[in-house]
């Protein structure tokens, strides 16, 4: 990124009403975009990939996310933490996208997981047989009531604390901690249940 | 990063040392959220974002208003202003006329070479209506000459009664005490 795009980023939220040129007030709001999608897009797509776990899914949440921010880049001056305020609007759209879903079919498809599985060297078989075991998985954590497992999905994510969960998910920390102590404990009694069913 | 194998957790033992299932569960969860993303995705998705329209005006605004915020203020404020003042003509214009509260009765015309009917209305018998005659059972005469005869036998007692009084009362009772005697009364 060149040193005037930088400055223009640097100061996006403080371009004042009177910009000389309106071209120059899109330009830079442009390139304020282009860095906050080069910075945080990935980021996001993980999150919304671990609630929808369907790529095309999680990418269409990413996208209609960063339109709420071009929409909202008025207040975006008053963010302090963008990349959890990102994190949070993106976590709204991916619960709303699966409320709605609920009629659909889980998307916990085991062909599809192995497609998105990294193959680190694994045969196809092994792939399988590992997208069967993390399937199988996945769906215990399905089993979980909402407010344990979405404390669960995002405490996997190492660059979120659980400060910044609570943040996201607009409880405290205190909340935070019990309700992942909660989840991995009836975790722990549903994969058992799944092994000795087995 | 975290180095350690597992997510990071609430505290307790369970977090600290996960048995197998949660071995299981902690490498899932790290597996889904350290997907990489997709190749191109920033492109794709700053691409979407610029073809989006930008905000959700429903006024496009001519380009030398835009800079000029007043310009905005003062069109809008006359925008209200027509509506409102149209809106009130109207309702002023129009008003509302209160309903009657008495219900006026038509008044009766007479035919002419006729006598009217001085006001007087037919009132037709609804609340009182005609009563029933029962008819008396044989046995009411002697009933009804039962306090009749009852009468004279309470007269005949009460004559009976004084007449016995004055037949059983003492002589000396009956005459006046003599004057420096006093009278003894019974107790």
């Amino acid at each position: 990124m060149s040193s005037t795009s930088q400055a223009i980023y640097a100061g996006w939220m403080e371009i004042p009403n009177s910009a000389p040129n309106e071209r120059l007030r899109m330009r830079a709001e442009e390139d304020a975009l282009a860095a906050l999608v080069t910075e945080y897009a990935s980021t996001l797509y993980r999150v919304a990939f671990s609630v929808l776990r369907n790529p095309a899914d999680a990418e269409d949440a990413v996208q209609e996310a960063f339109l709420r921010v071009l929409r909202h880049r008025q207040t975006l001056a008053e963010v302090r933490d963008r990349r959890v305020w990102l994190i949070r609007i993106v976590w709204n759209i991916v619960l709303d996208r699966k409320r709605r879903a609920k009629t659909r079919p889980e998307t916990d498809d085991v062909a599809e997981l192995a497609r998105v599985l990294p193959s680190n060297g694994l045969s196809a078989e092994q792939l399988a047989s590992a997208a069967q075991h993390h399937a199988r998985v996945l769906a215990c954590v399905e089993q979980l009531p909402a407010k344990e497992r979405e404390v669960l999905l995002l405490s996997a994510f190492e660059e979120l604390s659980s400060v910044e969960i609570a943040s996201v998910l607009g409880i405290t920390e205190s909340a935070v901690r019990s309700r992942l102590f909660r989840a991995r404990n009836l975790m722990a009694d549903l994969l058992k249940h799944a092994r000795s069913q087995r | 990063m975290n180095s350690s194998s597992e997510i990071r957790s609430a505290n307790g033992p369970v977090a600290c040392s996960p048995p197998g299932a949660l071995a299981d569960l902690d490498a899932t969860l790290r597996l889904i959220a350290n997907l990489p993303a997709p190749a191109g995705l920033e492109d794709r998705v700053f691409a979407g974002a610029l073809a989006a329209p930008r905000g959700g005006r429903v006024l496009a605004w001519p380009q030398p208003m835009r800079t000029r915020n007043w310009m905005r203020s003062a069109a809008a404020a006359a925008i209200v202003l027509v509506v409102g003042g149209g809106g009130w003509g109207i309702y002023s214009h129009v008003g509302q006329r209160e309903p009657a509260h008495a219900v006026v009765m038509p008044q009766r015309l007479m035919p002419p070479g006729e006598f009217s009917t001085a006001g007087a209305i037919r009132t037709p018998q609804t609340l009182n209506g005609p009563i029933l005659q029962q008819q008396q059972p044989l046995a009411a005469p002697a009933l009804k000459t039962q306090p009749a005869q009852q009468k004279p036998a309470v007269k005949t007692a009460r004559r009976k009664a004084t007449a016995t009084s004055e037949t059983t009362q003492p002589a000396h009772t009956a005459k006046k005490p003599l004057p420096g005697h006093r009278a003894v009364t019974p107790r």
